[in-house]
């Protein structure tokens, strides 16, 4: 049987790509922001995780993110914390922005000890004075070979090293020579503490929260739970806003078509009541006339999503955007329920019209 | 007055209608009493503004009258609510309008299988709507859009898509209103073949009294309400009455 909705949509194609192409982009906004902000939290986790700690020591109150940056620990509390039963070592590092990224300061010494030490796979690997070692993403991102220079806070630096990716950050600088460029020698601005294998991780960390109360001391080992320890102020509320928008995006979209296409379509409505459409056929109509739109709109939308994203990380290779199938069907699924609430007002507005009247709408 | 009690498919009594804009009341219709049996062909006849469009929306249960009853196969409509005429419209009623009112957007079978659609009609084979569309002579234009036909052809496919349901009331507003004579006529004849085979009640409004006189008995209207006899065994003995004084 010839399908009433679709002929509906097809006879009016100029607003349906219009409904489409609006409700598409809300869809980009929420994918691209959100992937961007999810996949830069992602690869930060990941990365931590990555290192091999067990737990990570910063000041008190400070943003997981942002505390990076800030130089606050005295180098000499590594040394209370390898006093710790079952600590088996410590890294101490320095954490610089710089721009989007961050660029650690490490000492090889304690900082390849880890698990997810350096693997460097070409040059010497050597990080003394003004040399530095990126990872392969970053050295194809900014053509960087072992040997070349390259100026990172208004200082030449030799590269000596390409590191494999996925190691904590990027740009890995001497600890000594980034604590000189950012006028903190001394200092460091988180601790990676790992356990003892035989070490009783709660206890570890019960001793640590003990022996230095003024600092803040998390779970590093497991992604959910440092994520759920990190203090990111506003990330919540910004996740929920990205989606109110979009949503908003859509149904406002939604609804203005479908309000414009109720009064356009008046005779055809009061046609449909002479036929003895009930008003739930005449609401489904509009409803599912809405829904089609709205999923067209979404698939659109991820499908110039992804092309964005590609050319996003084309450009920027060392940049993330998280677009997951879970990602994907939220939009999806978000997208339909904004554009089916949209519709409610338009189809209800339909539904109670008065047939006489609307048989007569020239 | 003789009233034969009969198998009636409508019945009215004393139907008002009075619309109101403002303080301002204009009486459309005025204590309108008639019977329509099963299977009858009336046409509805009268001047612009004598209120035979307002009667056909109330038989068909599109709006409701300010007084008076009028009942549908025994069922009381003026009373229901929206829902429950809607339902009864779906089931019993075929509505023919003057300018057709097909579905732009759907092809003459799409329009014809929206009513069964709607009606929920799932058991109804296609075979009947071939018969149907057969009948009406649209066999070559199923697949034509309302505005790839001529008028005549779009109020034989508004005929087909009224008839689609076997409602047991077809309710014609002025259907040969916007056809040529040619078209007209085609379209009267379609009507009558249709209710002799199918014997389904017909009400046709018409100011057209060549129309008119395809219809089987004819209610004239003036001011809102009716001049001639209200029901066919009345219009029968009239007739009758009319013959012997000729004689």
């Amino acid at each position: 049987m010839e399908n009433l909705i679709a002929a509906n949509i097809k006879s009016r194609p100029t607003r349906a790509v219009i409904s489409i192409l609006a409700v598409a982009l809300g869809i980009i906004l929420l994918l691209i922001i959100g992937g961007i902000t999810k996949g830069t939290l992602d690869d930060y986790l990941d990365r931590t995780i990555s290192i091999g700690s067990d737990l990570i020591l910063q000041q008190k109150g400070s943003d997981a993110l942002f505390a990076f940056s800030d130089a606050g620990l005295s180098i000499k509390l590594a040394d209370r914390i390898r006093e710790v039963p079952g600590v088996e070592m410590v890294a101490p590092v320095l954490a610089k922005n710089k721009s989007l990224s961050v660029v650690f300061g490490i000492d090889p010494e304690s900082f390849n000890k880890f698990p997810g030490g350096l693997d460097i796979i070409s040059g010497n690997g050597s990080l003394k004075g003004y040399e530095v070692i990126v990872d392969q993403k970053y050295a194809d991102a900014n053509q960087l070979t072992p040997g070349k220079t390259y100026n990172l806070f208004d200082h030449d630096f030799t590269v000596t090293g390409i590191c494999r990716p996925g190691a904590a950050v990027r740009v890995f600088l001497p600890l000594k020579t980034l604590q000189e460029l950012n006028g903190s020698p001394g200092h460091v601005s988180t601790m990676f503490i790992k356990a003892a294998p035989t070490a009783d991780l709660d206890q570890v960390q019960l001793e640590l929260e003990k022996r230095l109360p003024g600092y803040s001391i998390i779970r590093s080992d497991d992604p959910e739970y440092l994520l759920s320890s990190l203090q990111l102020p506003g990330l919540k509320e910004f996740r929920i806003t990205l989606i109110l928008i979009s949503m908003l995006l859509s149904f406002m979209v939604i609804l203005l078509a479908m309000y414009t296409t109720i009064f356009e379509r008046t005779r055809e409505i009061g046609i449909l009541k002479s036929l003895g459409a009930s008003r739930k056929f005449i609401v489904g109509i509009i409803l599912k006339e809405s829904a089609i739109i709205c999923c067209l709109g979404a698939i659109v939308g991820i499908g110039i999503s992804g092309i964005i994203r590609g050319a996003i990380i084309n450009q920027f290779p060392t940049l993330q955007i998280a677009m997951g199938l879970r990602e994907l069907m939220t939009c999806l699924l978000l997208g339909v329920l904004a554009g089916i609430l949209g519709a409610i007002y338009p189809a209800y507005k339909a539904a109670c019209m008065d047939p006489v009247r609307a048989l007569s709408y020239e | 007055m003789i009233e034969k009690v009969s198998n009636r498919t409508i019945e009215t009594i004393d139907l008002s209608m009075t619309y109101r804009t403002g303080k301002i009341e204009v009486p459309a219709l005025k204590n309108v009493s008639f019977t329509v049996e099963q299977g009858e062909f009336i046409a509805v006849m009268g001047p612009s503004g004598c209120g035979k469009s307002t009667l056909l929306h109330i038989l068909g249960g599109l709006m409701k009258p300010t007084g008076g009853r009028i009942l549908i196969d025994g069922i009381d409509i003026s009373s229901l609510p929206d829902s429950e005429r809607t339902a009864i419209r779906r089931k019993k009623i075929g509505f023919v309008f003057q300018r057709f009112n097909l579905l732009p957007t759907l092809t003459a079978i799409g329009n014809i299988e929206l009513a069964k659609k709607i009606h929920g009609n799932g058991s109804l084979e296609r075979n009947g709507i071939r018969e149907i569309i057969e009948m009406l002579g649209l066999a070559g234009k199923i697949n034509a859009h309302p505005s790839e036909l001529s008028g005549g052809e779009q109020q034989r496919v508004a005929i087909a898509r009224a008839l689609i349901n076997q409602p047991s009331i077809i309710l014609a507003d002025e259907p040969t209103g916007s056809l040529d004579s040619r078209n007209a006529h085609i379209v009267l004849m379609k009507l009558k073949a249709l209710n002799e085979k199918l014997k389904q009640t017909i009400v046709m409004i018409t100011h057209d009294s060549e129309a008119a006189s395809t219809a089987g008995r004819v209610i004239e209207m003036k001011d809102g309400q009716i001049r001639t006899p209200v029901s066919k065994f009345e219009y029968e003995s009239e007739l009758r009455t009319a013959v012997r004084i000729h004689d």
